[in-house]
């Protein structure tokens, strides 16, 4: 409340320098006051605003100050600005749109926004400085007056925090906090973000919602950014909780919060082979069988392993045993899986797909069967040979020698 | 093993009812030459190739060189050269390629075979030709050739079927020379033909062919006496005397008769060429020829087969 | 009545003087020009082709066999389909019968050997001249490989194509004894490479026709089910089989084709769950062609045996 009194007496004094200025022509000014008094920017005339007019400037920096000059409800006049009360040894410059300008011109109920960058010499004696901005066109004067006061330094001040620091998950998860980094300082600050986490964990940093990775953003003055953090511990952890501190750091201020892993255990099939080939033989028509290995290569038992398997057509398939009702973490199962190709089954390669189904976790494995034919019909072939044979012999035999 | 190279025993032929070959006995001895005579079609051929055994028998036996060549016919054939009508080589080879192609299908050694057929185309008068291909070879040189073959091979008996048909009456007497000095080297010839006039003068004994049967079997002679009903026929040439007179009362003497000017035949039934001559001389006449007609196989065939001819 | 000695005496002489005969016959050397001719195009362009392909192919040396080039429209097997009949012809069909008329049968017959042994030996000297001059061109098409692709083929490359070899050479053994049968049957040479050459386009030209009539002829109006479709299918392939070309060109395809599974008809479910394009190994390739094979080599030793019958039966009398 005490804010808008304060920002109402601030505008209400360009007013008055404005009544004392159009004096000459009453009828205006009455209007002028009539509309400021139901509604602020209603109020016809030129102001120059600022949010700030006593503001605190540092030795040796340069500040800029944000105003801006308002028409309200008058025909757009130029207006040439100045500074007046700069002190020994300062510079102060007049700038419009990041250029140095000398003159303004704000179209009827619009504004310009100006800045004035004020350059303080290192040597400059704490204490405060009155400077005042003037606008002054054909038939209108403004003047903005400002309390410069030269302060010390306010130290810079970082702060983070999330809402969600606990979060769980398997050791295949990964993991997103996001944490919400404010800069608590007078100016913008480069924030550097770092995180310490037990040995082999991976973090990487993404502004809000972006997908780079960063290691560091600029947060202006009195700004917060969200960032994430993205965490991956090793896919071999102990199940637990594992603590990750995110640090963020600017210009000596630090910032930390703790974040927790909570890893629950999870169980990994895998399938293979006994000898680790994922071929194999068998014979048209005929039952040959393989020995798969199931494992668990995960932190946590997997219960109720069934087994299955795809087929080509009109072949079979079983499991010894069909089911593993469960398997430890590091522990391997052997599992005899008995394949028949078809009785039409032509040779070649064919691919069969067993696959591990527990709770928890699955896998899949394609085996390469070479199907071969039965050399009875070699043999056969071979008989047919030696009963030409025989019938050369049998003429030979009855007709020979002659 | 008796003296004979062959012996067959009612050795029989049939082309379905036909009697090719008609239950024939025949002995072939040792270092003779036999002739098998008869007109085409009389059953020679097919003699020859059962005693070859490269045609079967429909019965009988046969017997070569001990071995029968019914069931041994390889061992027969490694000792019997065979000399086939009109005999075939190959005619892109040269005459020493077609005998040592001969020479390795008789299992002969290599560093001997090529001597032994050197020596067998000298025998025969074409170690000049020896190596000129058979192409351009004349038919007595063909047939020359076989019986270089049959030399090369050391045949203990050779079979030559109608050797001489077809040659010159030189290349035919070359021949004939060759025949003998088979004989005269120990070796059995068998040979037919139905030439009969060239044969005779080298076979020792002949055999005569007909529809399959042997008719006749002997030497020249003894089939003249059993056809021509004559031992030794005579021919006596004198002057002065009347011949048939003078001989009438001999002993032997059969026939006498005239055969031109001064020219008597006898015939007799044993050699009265001694009887003869002391009687034309005691009757005071002029012995001026007296020899011993052979008799002709011509002549034997010919009358023989019109003998047939009349029975049938 | 059991004759004695073995029927083989004199099958070695025989069948070298008739090897050798063979090899400097002036016939041997036009066959050899016209199995260049034939065989050398189909190679050249197939190496053409082959050395334009980038990516490596396993059986390399193998497609230079099967190819189709696109300049000429025959693969080398395709030719050698064609020639080798027409090499076994040639080299078959007076093989007998010249002897007789030639009048040299019965003077040879008059040396201690059978007519087994005669018989045996020429058909043995007719394939193994068949065999080099096979062998010849199989080397020439390696030896024209390794220059031109660079590469050296593998083992199993080299087994392949052996058999290929092995196969061609039973199927000119199948057209050999072919002629020679009918050089044992008609005493003119000229009937008998008539009635041989007779037979060769009998079974290229006109047998897929026939075969087609027949097969058209035995099928029902209306094909309801799929057995009658396979029925149908397998009598075609069937009649096909009974020419050696067939058998041949199957043999090969499954040799030097690794990747062929089957050479008979098959339904799209016998597919299903097979890898594609994966090659058989060599000892399921073998075992998938031998059917064909065994049917080549039966068929070269009964049609000799039929020959074999026939001459024995013969007077050797000319």
């Amino acid at each position: 409340m005490r804010r808008t009194i304060t920002l109402l007496a601030l505008l209400a004094a360009p007013i008055l320098t404005a009544g004392q200025v159009f004096a000459a022509d009453p009828p205006k000014p009455a209007v002028a006051a009539a509309a400021a008094a139901s509604t602020a920017p209603a109020v016809p005339g030129l102001w120059l605003l600022t949010d700030y007019p006593s503001q605190t400037v540092r030795p040796g920096e340069a500040t800029t100050i944000r105003f801006k000059l308002q028409n309200s409800g008058i025909a757009p006049e130029t207006l040439a600005v100045s500074v007046d009360g700069v002190p020994a040894g300062w510079k102060i410059e007049l700038m419009g749109n990041g250029q140095p300008i000398a003159a303004a011109m704000a179209p009827t109920n619009d504004s310009v926004a100006l800045q004035l960058r004020v350059d303080v010499p290192k040597d400059a004696k704490p204490g405060s400085q009155n400077i005042v901005v003037h606008a002054k066109g054909a038939t209108q004067s403004i003047d903005l007056p400002m309390t410069l006061t030269i302060g010390k330094e306010v130290p810079a001040k970082l702060a983070i925090k999330t809402q969600l620091p606990s979060l769980i998950g398997t050791s295949k998860s990964s993991f997103d906090y996001t944490l919400s980094v404010t800069n608590d300082s007078g100016k913008e600050m480069t924030v550097a973000l770092a995180a310490q986490s037990p040995g082999n964990f991976q973090t990487t940093f993404t502004e809000g919602y972006g997908t780079n990775e960063i290691s560091s953003l600029p947060i202006e003055a009195g700004a917060s950014k969200d960032i994430k953090v993205k965490v991956r511990p090793p896919q071999e952890i102990k199940a637990g909780d594992y603590p990750v501190l995110v640090k963020v750091s600017a210009e000596g201020a630090t910032a930390e919060q703790k974040v927790t892993l909570q890893i629950s255990g999870q169980g990994a099939l895998s399938l293979t082979s006994k000898d680790g080939r994922l071929s194999g033989e068998a014979q048209v028509g005929k039952t040959a069988d393989y020995m798969l290995v199931v494992g668990n290569d995960g932190t946590a038992p997997i219960e109720n392993v069934e087994m299955s398997g795809s087929v080509p057509a009109d072949w079979k398939v079983e499991f010894n045993p069909k089911t593993l009702p469960s398997v430890a973490p590091n522990e391997k199962k052997e599992v005899k899986v008995s394949v028949t190709p078809s009785e039409k089954a032509i040779a070649g390669d064919y691919v069969a797909s067993f696959r591990a189904g527990g709770r928890g976790d699955s896998k899949s494995a394609d085996y390469r069967i070479t199907v071969t034919t039965s050399t009875l019909w070699g043999m056969v072939g071979i008989g047919i040979i030696a009963i030409a044979l025989l019938v050369l012999l049998g003429a030979v035999a009855r007709f020979g020698r002659r | 093993m008796s003296d004979n190279v062959i012996e067959a025993r009612g050795l029989l032929k049939l082309y379905g009812a036909a009697r090719a070959v008609d239950a024939i006995d025949l002995d072939i001895r040792r270092g003779e030459i036999f002739g098998l005579l008869g007109p085409n079609g009389a059953g020679k051929t097919t003699t020859i190739l059962m005693m070859l055994g490269l045609t079967e028998t429909s019965g009988g036996s046969v017997s070569v060189l001990g071995f029968d060549p019914v069931r041994q016919p390889l061992q027969v054939k490694r000792r019997v050269g065979y000399l086939p009508d009109a005999v075939g080589f190959y005619d892109h080879m040269t005459a020493r390629e077609n005998l040592t192609y001969t020479a390795r299908l008789l299992a002969i050694p290599r560093r001997e075979s090529h001597g032994r057929i050197m020596e067998a185309l000298k025998n025969v008068s074409l170690d000049d030709v020896a190596d000129k291909r058979v192409a351009t070879f004349s038919r007595g040189m063909r047939q020359r050739l076989g019986i270089a073959e049959i030399v090369m091979k050391r045949a203990e008996v050779a079979i030559l079927d109608e050797p001489t048909s077809g040659l010159d009456p030189h290349a035919t007497f070359e021949l004939l020379e060759m025949i003998r000095g088979l004989k005269k080297a120990g070796v059995a010839v068998l040979l037919s033909s139905h030439l009969l006039d060239r044969v005779q003068s080298v076979c020792d004994r002949v055999a005569l062919f007909n529809k399959g049967k042997i008719a006749l079997m002997g030497t020249v002679v003894e089939l003249a006496n059993q056809v021509l009903g004559a031992g030794h026929p005579l021919l006596v040439e004198a002057s002065g005397i009347d011949v048939a007179a003078a001989l009438r009362g001999v002993e032997g003497v059969q026939q006498v008769v005239s055969a031109g000017e001064g020219a008597w035949r006898v015939v007799a039934d044993r050699d009265v060429r001694a009887a003869v001559a002391q009687r034309i001389v005691s009757a005071g006449g002029a012995l001026t020829k007296l020899s011993d007609l052979q008799p002709s196989l011509e002549e034997v065939y010919t009358h023989y087969f019109e003998g047939e001819r009349h029975a049938a | 009545m059991q004759r004695e000695g073995s029927p083989f005496t004199g099958l070695g002489p025989v069948f070298i003087k008739e090897l050798s005969d063979h090899l400097t016959s002036v016939r041997m050397m036009v066959l050899t020009l016209f199995v260049i001719v034939f065989g050398a195009f189909p190679v050249a362009s197939s190496l053409q082709t082959l050395r334009t392909v980038v990516g490596a192919d396993a059986y390399l040396y193998l497609r230079i066999f099967t190819i189709e080039p696109e300049q000429v429209p025959i693969s080398f097997i395709t030719a050698l389909n064609f020639i080798i009949p027409l090499m076994a012809i040639g080299l078959g069909f007076d093989s007998v019968n010249s002897e007789f008329n030639r009048r040299t049968l019965s003077r040879v017959l008059s040396q201690p050997i059978y007519r087994d042994a005669l018989l045996l030996g020429k058909f043995l000297g007719g394939l193994m001249t068949l065999a080099v001059g096979l062998l010849a061109l199989w080397l020439i098409v390696f030896g024209a490989g390794l220059l031109l692709l660079g590469i050296p083929p593998r083992g199993v490359e080299v087994a392949r194509a052996f058999g290929f070899l092995l196969v061609a050479i039973a199927y000119g053994g199948v057209w050999l004894s072919v002629s020679m049968l009918f050089s044992v049957v008609f005493r003119s040479t000229a009937t008998s490479a008539l009635c041989a050459l007779g037979m060769w386009l009998f079974f290229f030209i006109l047998w897929p026709m026939i075969a087609n009539a027949l097969v058209l002829g035995f099928a029902p109006r209306e094909i309801t089910t799929v057995d009658q479709y396979v029925g149908i299918q397998q009598l075609a392939i069937a009649l096909q089989r009974l020419s050696p070309g067939t058998l041949f060109s199957e043999a090969l395809l499954g040799l030097l084709n690794p990747e062929t599974r089957t050479l008979g008809f098959m339904l799209p479910q016998q597919m299903r769950g097979a890898i594609p394009n994966a090659p058989l190994p060599l000892d399921q390739s073998l075992l998938l062609i031998w059917p064909q094979v065994t049917g080549l080599i039966a068929g070269m030793i009964v049609v000799f045996a039929a020959a074999y019958v026939v001459f024995q039966r013969e007077e050797v009398r000319a």
